[in-house]
């Protein structure tokens, strides 16, 4: 199954690999993960040892596998890509399904991990380390859950309409699921390791 | 492009265990290393940008943004914890 793709000149300060509206999205996000990230060092300083014995309390090796996973579930986005490009539909399915389910496992670890927090008793207002935890790892699964849905919407079209799936529409969505992966690659050690 | 895309992915995954290892092996995390551990989140939001999302294509204002806010963020993590 192929389809034709249109080819975008992604020089053009208007046309970035995923769209404008994104981009600005993207560096607004990155603008305010940033600054909660500012905050939180910014704390840390005045709590240190509060931080350290906070930090102890994380578990880094679910931190570490949940890294991994959305690193992975970014490989297989980027392949969605070149395959969408190449026109292979069937190849571009299975690489975005791939990517959905790595997603889907960052959730489920996630939630296990907060699991683990809530019942040991480890809350939003315990301390500044965890008001902040809580605030930009649940800020941050919620966009994971909104790449999900858009990805599960693209993976829909894909299987009953692929001709109406446009190859921007396709990197809008990929655009927005590595601005996940990035936004984590600056939490996983700011909460889990420095402290 | 997909073995270059894999290439790439065995690096990240590769820098993500260097950084677990630290804490695995208990390292006292001290200032050095707390710059450590950020100049690696530096290089992996790098490549995933460049890389993964194509960035390498886009007008130079977009490299420009993304990588500032990346630096500025290592930066204040990196030099101020």
């Amino acid at each position: 199954m192929e389809v034709k793709v249109q080819a975008i000149d992604h020089r053009d300060i208007f046309y970035p690999p995923g769209g404008i509206l994104l981009w600005l999205i993207i560096i607004l996000e990155l603008i305010t993960f940033g600054l909660g990230i500012a905050g939180l060092v910014y704390y840390g300083r005045i709590e240190p040892e509060v931080f350290h014995q906070s930090r102890l309390q994380l578990n880094s090796f679910i931190g570490t596998v949940n890294t991994m996973v959305l690193l992975i579930s970014g490989y297989f986005m980027a392949n969605t890509i070149v395959k969408h490009k190449s026109g292979d539909i069937i190849a571009t399915r299975k690489y975005l399904k791939w990517t959905i389910l790595g997603g889907m496992l960052f959730v489920g670890l996630k939630c296990y991990e907060y699991v683990e927090k809530l019942t040991g008793n480890l809350e939003l207002e315990d301390n500044m380390f965890f008001t902040f935890y809580w605030l930009m790892t649940g800020f941050h699964l919620a966009h994971v859950l909104v790449g999900l849905v858009i990805l599960s919407f693209s993976w829909w079209h894909l299987k009953t309409n692929p001709s109406s799936v446009q190859g921007a529409d396709l990197e809008s969505g990929a655009a927005f699921w590595h601005m996940c992966d990035l936004i984590w690659l600056f939490l996983f050690p700011s909460l889990y390791l420095i402290f | 492009m997909e073995k270059k895309n894999l290439s790439i992915l065995f690096i990240l995954i590769g820098l993500t265990l260097v950084m677990a290892l630290l804490d695995v092996f208990n390292l006292e995390i001290g200032n050095y290393l707390t710059s450590m551990v950020m100049g690696i989140a530096a290089v992996k939001f790098l490549l995933v940008a460049f890389a993964f999302m194509d960035l390498r294509k886009a007008h130079f204002f977009w490299k420009f943004a993304t990588v500032l806010i990346g630096l500025l963020i290592v930066l204040v993590v990196g030099f101020w914890v």
